[in-house]
């Protein structure tokens, strides 16, 4: 085995590793709120979650593996600082506007989170193992700073969107790649939207009630339901009608992760929590999901032209 | 420029006199060792521990008072609203034993409210009461005590390759130095005109009035990066094992530390699975109430 290949391997052995620490050892307890860090996994099902923090781990060693010798890959200096501030970043912006800091209120159940817009474009700006530390790493202290509890596939699944967000380097073509990531995005948006009209009456269980401090007891609104749809036609307006191609592909690639990752995500929840399909599109997917498309179609494209203009300054 | 956690130098404190690796490993298994258990007679000793921990830690009132009081503050609301609502508890409690029941004397939208007072939810607040002080009383101390400069070292010392050991060590560094950036240009920004809090319009008009704060602190911060790059390539940062300025060794007292807190684990553990310590409430008050 070559060093780069055995260093990414050690690598995912250690996010592995580390994951197992935060899941078996910090995670078995109830949610310790007031705690500065709030590591707790609901034990019942860790064996199951940890199972797909695995497989999590597999879908991104699979896809290195597959394109090992592209420069994408690359881990040096640069990439373990610009680890370390995406996954800081995303850890602040997801205290800071997960309604307990800052009350930004919810419109029609959609709350506002636009840290998500980090994983994104670091992923695209870094390159797809930035982009997985940021969401991953990021998310894990995010959540533990908000003091809801962990879920570790769901730090998987935020690890996913900036990976795949990072992925158009692995590709030659990148407006023929732009365009296939657009065709099966908007295929998935579809189908989930499909899924949300045949089930109208499932919860949104990812909408938080500031004033009462519950999570998803309310019915999914029309308008979270249909968020992924507004997401992806804003997403496919900035494709079209921006002349940047560096936006086009952060966003493009930004949405494909977004929904990889939540796909990845709330589909666990099918054998971790034992939720029905629908549950899981409808009541997870979708309402996480579809805000997310719109925080990208926006944050995303300021971000890459902001990026774009310090650099043509300091010439990096 | 990093902001630190507030973490200094103290003298005679007991948390600091031990090597931070075996001072985390103590914590982890106390920590684990809390949260087994939801019966008030076996958190007890638990709560002795933490308050121990806190009065010989060395860190004053004034240093201390904000974050204690927004927890103490937190751990009551919660407690009182899992007493007010029962929810959590059913979790651990299948059957109530009504105390006294209290019935507003009017209805909204034919919606009566009631409280409950059950021996189970009354018990279940305390317990709650109990565990996340314990938690919260040795977290809390964790920034105040441990050395920033020796974060990178300590997950080095606990497993970590360098390059993930230093990547940990950074995002820590950078969560307050972030946060305090957030605020800087939260303020330049309503220096202009821009409230956060009053931002309004569509859900598309929302998000793009975020970009004034977004935007600078993200870009800032990767500016500011360069900086740290350069360093760490003057340094020839990862061109072979990395050496640490600092080196942490294990002394006896480290070690005793260490089995003790392994030991509490265990023993937790293995009361725990034994089926003691679970959620408990005094049978005289249960016979009094059925």
């Amino acid at each position: 085995m070559d060093k780069k290949f055995t260093n990414v391997l050690i690598s995912l052995v250690v996010v592995l590793a580390l994951f197992a620490v935060v899941m078996f050892v910090l995670g078995a307890q109830e949610p310790a709120e007031g705690a500065l860090f709030n590591f707790s996994v609901d034990q019942a099902s860790v064996v199951s979650r940890f199972v797909f923090v695995v497989i999590g781990i597999a879908i991104a060693f699979g896809v290195y593996f597959a394109t090992k010798s592209n420069k994408a890959w690359e881990v040096g200096t640069r990439e373990v600082v610009w680890m370390a501030i995406g996954a800081a970043l995303y850890a602040v912006f997801s205290w800071l506007f997960n309604g307990t800091v800052f009350v930004v209120p919810s419109l029609s159940q959609v709350s506002l989170r636009p840290a998500i817009a980090i994983p994104m474009f670091f992923g695209y700006a870094f390159g797809p193992v930035v982009g997985f530390f940021t969401g991953a790493v990021g998310n894990m202290f995010g959540d533990a700073l908000t003091g809801f509890g962990l879920s570790p596939q769901w730090s998987i699944g935020n690890g996913l969107i900036g990976f795949v967000s990072g992925m158009w380097m692995l590709f030659s073509d990148k407006k023929k790649s732009m365009d296939t990531v657009l065709y099966v995005s908007g295929a998935l948006a579809v189908l989930a939207t499909l899924l949300f009209f045949m089930n109208r009456g499932e919860a949104n269980m990812l909408y938080f009630d500031v004033d009462n401090g519950i999570f998803g007891d309310a019915q999914i609104s029309l308008f979270a339901g249909l968020a992924i749809l507004i997401g992806f036609a804003l997403i496919f307006g900035v494709r079209t009608f921006f002349k940047n191609e560096d936006v086009a592909t952060a966003v493009t690639w930004g949405m494909l992760g977004n929904i990889v990752g939540l796909l990845f995500a709330s589909l666990s929840d099918i054998v971790i929590n034992g939720f029905s399909l629908a549950a899981a599109i409808v009541g997870e997917f979708l309402p996480a999901a579809g805000p997310n498309l719109i925080f990208a179609a926006i944050l995303v494209p300021m971000l890459v032209v902001a990026y774009a203009s310090t650099r043509r300054q300091s010439g990096r | 420029m990093l902001v630190a956690w507030r973490y200094r130098k103290r003298e005679n404190s007991f948390i600091q006199s031990f090597d931070p690796r075996a001072w985390l490993i103590f914590y982890i298994c106390c920590f684990i060792s809390t949260l087994s258990f939801w019966d008030v007679r076996f958190l007890m000793p638990f709560l002795a521990i933490a308050i121990f921990v806190l009065l010989t830690s060395g860190v004053k009132w004034h240093e201390i008072r904000r974050a204690f009081l927004f927890i103490v503050f937190f751990i009551f609301f919660f407690a009182i609203l899992t007493f007010l609502t029962g929810r959590g508890g059913s979790e651990v409690y299948e059957q109530e034993h009504l105390i006294r029941e209290f019935r507003a004397s009017f209805s909204i939208l034919g919606w009566t409210p009631v409280l409950k007072v059950t021996i189970e939810r009354a018990f279940f607040a305390v317990s709650q009461l109990v565990r996340y002080s314990c938690v919260a009383v040795m977290t809390i101390l964790i920034p105040y005590s441990l050395n920033p400069a020796l974060y990178g070292i300590t997950f080095k010392g606990l497993g970590l390759p360098d390059k993930f050991a230093y990547a940990m060590d950074l995002t820590m560094r950078f969560i307050p130095t972030f946060g305090r950036d957030f605020q800087l240009t939260m303020d330049a920004q309503r220096a202009r005109g821009y409230e956060l809090d009053k931002i309004s319009g569509g859900i598309i008009q929302q998000v793009r009035k975020l970009g004034p704060i977004f935007v600078p602190v993200t870009i800032h911060a990767i500016i500011g990066s360069e900086d740290i790059i350069d360093a760490m390539d003057l340094r020839a940062f990862g061109v072979g094992p990395r050496t640490w300025l600092d080196v942490l060794t294990y002394t006896t007292r480290d070690r005793f530390l260490i089995a003790a807190g392994v030991v509490l684990l265990v023993a937790s553990i293995g009361i725990s699975a034994m089926g003691f310590g679970a959620f408990w409430v005094p049978d005289a008050l249960v016979r009094l109430f059925s």
